[in-house]
């Protein structure tokens, strides 16, 4: 979606090219921006999920990808069987959320404590869910047309959808930033991140924490799913397109203070997609997240959040003196 | 061939703050080369992260820091190591899932060369004193307390190291052992192994150390002989009172 | 030769027993004398086996050894299979050219490793980063070669194929001499000898010690003056060209390539293999390799859909259960049965 130069002719004309000119300029500026804040939007929907249980649990979730699958899945065969979009977005993160917490009563809480068995053991799940499905309702689903049409200014046209989902990514920030600072569980969740024992010995029930924290991720990333279904193929595979994404988004956002991690990196990595990929292609731009990633961690070894999180106790150390 | 008494650690003005806690505050620490140093101070002043930023493994935010005449401020810590530093660590970390025979195996190669035959000299007299077989195929996880911290000192003597940092080195352990302890590495220190020892145990500091330097709130609070430092009133108030 | 002794039979793997080594040497028998009695598709059959063996010994030094989880060493076995088909297939005709091919894939697997390596290792990022790093390249790596269909994508006179990978590739061949049937089974099998070998002596030697200490402690290791970064970097390439090496036979098994041969699903078979295997066993990881790609070879052949489901399932219940992989308990217990049948018990 480059620009496209217009041909004008004749002097009388260039008052009216000045004003198609600032008109283009201005679209084009509208058209970045839209760009940068859908694809800003769209890693942090992909990672939100697997940031929350990584940074409350330490543990990484293979199967993300599969429980953003679940999540579409539920949402098409809903919405198929006649539910409005709306409402079946708000059921696949129930549906997943069960799912989640299924699988932390079963399998993942054999592995707290142990990084590296987690990330196996996780993607053993991914492997039996995505070929499972696959086994179980074929090779696809019919999609779901994108909600809400489009407007255009200027040569480009914005869609009302990627939209609406920017929107909801900054509610979810709002919403997760009022869930861990300002309620009983997000202070019993971070206690527990801090220090298991001791906050079990203050009576905070750490299992009861442990299964809802992961299960909350994973109702996330089904939520993602259904929110992101319209925009892809649903297929058995499908979780496979997120995996990068959102696991480059994790990495550069680090683990130290993941919320503002994901939110920081999704920014960056957009800033860094947007004008890559819209000069040279898709697969371009994922190459230049992947060196963006190795090139950040290099510099800064814990993500993004790391610094952000000395800053945030700098002001927090002040505000106390 | 007689040599000036050199330093063996020089620091200038270090710095160091995590978030709103500050853990070194302009210390400057000098250790001669050959003296027994111990290291005294309440929880919390600065004696780990001091040690931290000696061998490498914490930047100090500001400040120098020099071993034996060599600026190691921005050094990695395995190069420090080659310069003939060793370090133990406040708990214990002997590789537990690996046999006595391969934790001494495991820094042979490191082994600074120039120093092989008093090193060797020493770590033979280390595994001597403390009842150490370097062929014992026994897991380390399943020697005593006591064993694991001389297997952790005498695992530091395998790289024949000029000057050692030890944290806490009898901590946990009866007094009987404790003296044990400090007579070995006392001897170790009478070959000329500068010995600087972060401990809580008086009766350790007492028995071992020449010099005593007493941190507080990440400064040097305190420095002298052992006589003076217990008789500083200060001292007692801020750490002998509330040990 | 002493020391050849001391390190191929020092305590860094299972199977010291004077038993044990006469079992290995029969095994080793069965296998050369194979050919001799089974037709010749089955016989190609078992070198694709053989052959993914390198493979997973690079996994289960990295990861088992050395403590560093890489989920993209299919990535490797891809770079260098491609390489080769690149190179040999530009000079089919030379008697050397597939010698050329085999020097080319090793060394670009080890390069594109090291390069990645370099980032990761020496910016010593946390323990989960480098499993997801190194996934996304594979997965990119894969993205990249599917788009390469057509006309364009053309590196001499070679078509990278896109989807439908690169065809035609040309058999292993010294001078005369070219390696396919019989003797490419025999390559492939003292190809896996060799390596696992070669990696049973480093990893008694004291470098297979320290990446072991690593493993236990990074830090502690450190301070006793070693550049874990070095060493992790030698591990993680190393490992990349045992994972080429078997990218290299892997092409010149089947003369093709497709992209699906560095996509996830591909990807997670060396690290199934290691942990069904046990991670802190070359010879486990050797035999799970063998054995689980003869499973799914199998089942995959006779039109068995649940292959990937029961591969993956199979990596749960090892992991939930036996997290020390089933091939190294099975082993242990023999171990234990046979002390007790040789000495009587002694008093605990």
């Amino acid at each position: 979606m480059l620009l496209r130069p217009k041909a004008h002719f004749g002097r009388s004309k260039r008052v009216l090219d000045l004003r198609e000119a600032a008109m283009d300029v201005l679209s084009l500026v509208l058209s970045l921006l839209y760009q940068f804040g859908t694809s800003a939007a769209f890693f942090f929907l992909a990672a939100v999920g697997l940031v929350i249980i990584l940074g409350m649990m330490n543990i990484i979730n293979l199967a993300h990808g599969e429980l953003m699958m679940i999540g579409a899945y539920t949402a098409t065969l809903t919405y198929h069987a006649g539910v409005p979009f709306w409402l079946s977005v708000i059921l696949s993160f129930f549906v997943a959320a069960a799912f989640g917490a299924v699988l932390e009563l079963l399998i993942v809480r054999r592995f707290y404590g142990r990084e590296l068995g987690a990330l196996v053991v996780t993607w053993g799940v991914s492997l039996v869910l995505g070929q499972g499905t696959l086994l179980f309702f074929g090779p696809f689903l019919p999609s779901i047309g994108i909600p809400g049409g489009s407007f255009s200014y200027g040569v480009f046209s914005f869609s009302a959808y990627w939209l609406i989902l920017s929107l909801i990514s900054l509610l979810l920030i709002i919403g997760l930033w009022w869930l861990y600072n300002r309620t009983s569980y997000g202070l019993q969740a971070k206690a527990t991140m801090q220090n298991a024992e001791m906050a079990k010995s203050l009576g905070v029930r750490t299992s009861r924490i442990y299964t809802l924290t992961f299960s909350l991720g994973a109702g996330l990333a089904g939520l993602s799913g259904a929110l992101l279904a319209p925009t892809v193929t649903i297929a058995p595979f499908m979780g496979q397109q997120f995996v990068a994404p959102a696991f480059i988004t994790v990495v550069v956002g680090g683990a130290a203070n993941v919320i503002a991690g994901a939110v920081a990196s999704s920014m960056v990595l957009a800033a860094v997609k947007t004008p890559i990929g819209m000069a040279f292609g898709a697969f371009s731009g994922t190459v230049a997240l992947l060196l963006a990633a190795l090139i950040i961690i290099r510099i800064m070894p814990n993500g993004l959040s790391a610094p952000l999180e000395k800053y945030f106790n700098r002001r927090a150390g002040r505000a106390m003196r | 061939m007689v040599m000036e008494p050199t330093v063996a650690i020089e620091t200038l003005s270090l710095n160091k703050t995590f978030g709103g806690v500050v853990a070194a505050s302009n210390v400057n620490f000098k250790v001669l080369s050959g003296e027994f140093r111990c290291m005294i101070g309440p929880n919390g002043a600065g004696k780990s992260t001091l040690f931290a930023m000696l061998c490498g493994i914490e930047t100090a935010d500001s400040g120098q820091i020099f071993v034996f005449g060599q600026d190691v401020t921005h050094t990695q810590a395995f190069k420090r190591v080659r310069l003939g530093v060793g370090l133990t660590f406040q708990t214990n970390r002997a590789f537990h899932a690996l046999s006595v025979r391969e934790n001494l195996a495991i820094p042979q190669a490191s082994a600074r060369l120039e120093n092989k035959e008093v090193g060797q000299a020493r770590l033979e007299f280390a595994l001597d004193a403390f009842g150490l077989d370097p062929n014992d195929e026994i897991k380390a996880a399943e020697l005593s307390h006591n064993q694991l911290q001389w297997l952790e000192i005498a695992m530091v003597l395998v790289g024949y190291p000029n000057l050692i940092l030890l944290d806490e080195p009898a901590a946990g352990m009866a007094s009987e052992e404790t003296l044990r302890t400090a007579k070995v590495l006392k001897h170790l220190n009478s070959t000329g192994l500068t010995t600087v020892v972060v401990e809580h145990d008086m009766a350790f500091v007492k028995d071992a150390a020449q010099t005593v330097t007493v941190l507080h709130q990440g400064k040097i609070f305190a420095e002298g002989s052992v006589a003076d430092i217990i008789a500083h009133e200060d001292v007692r108030r801020i750490y002998l009172g509330r040990a | 030769m002493r020391t050849f002794v001391g390190l191929i039979s020092g305590g860094a793997d299972i199977g010291r027993t004077r038993l044990f080594w006469i079992s290995f040497g029969v095994v080793v028998l069965l296998f050369l004398l194979y050919p001799t009695q089974a037709s010749a598709f089955r016989v190609s059959n078992v070198s694709f086996y053989l052959l993914n063996i390198p493979l997973g010994l690079g996994m289960a030094l990295l990861w088992g050894y050395c403590g560093v989880l890489s989920f993209g060493h299919v990535a490797y076995f891809g770079v260098a299979g491609y390489t080769y088909g690149v190179i040999a297939g530009n000079m089919s005709g030379n008697p050397f050219g597939p010698l050329a091919g085999v020097a080319g894939g090793l060394l670009a697997s080890m390069f594109v490793a090291g390069v990645f390596g370099y980032f990761v290792f020496y910016a010593r990022v946390q323990k989960w980063i480098i499993p997801i790093l190194t996934l996304v390249l594979t997965l990119l790596l894969e993205t990249f070669l599917g788009q390469t269909a057509g006309y364009q994508w053309r590196v001499g006179s070679v078509l990278l194929g896109g989807y439908n990978g690169m065809t035609g590739i040309p058999w292993f061949q010294v001078g005369g001499f070219v390696f396919e049937g019989y003797s490419f089974y025999y390559l492939c099998l003292l190809l896996v000898l060799a390596c696992y070998f070669g990696l049973r002596m480093l990893v008694n030697s004291n470098f297979g010690q320290v990446i072991v200490a690593i493993r236990e402690d990074e830090l502690r290791t450190e301070l006793l003056g070693y550049d874990i970064r070095a060493r992790q970097w030698v591990v993680f390439v190393l490992s990349a060209a045992l994972a080429g090496l078997s990218g290299l036979l892997y092409v010149q098994w089947g003369n093709y390539i497709t992209p699906s041969q560095v996509g996830l699903l591909q990807a997670a078979l060396p690290v199934i293999w290691t942990a069904v295997g046990g991670t802190t066993s070359l010879l486990a990881v050797a035999i799970s390799a063998f054995a689980l790609n003869w499973i799914t070879f199998t089942l995959s052949s006779q039109g068995n859909q649940y292959a990937m489901v029961i591969i993956g399932g199979l990596l749960v219940a090892t992991m939930v259960f036996f997290p020390r992989g089933i091939v190294v308990m099975v082993a242990e217990r023999l171990g234990r049965l046979m002390t007790r049948r040789a000495a009587p018990p002694r008093q605990p």
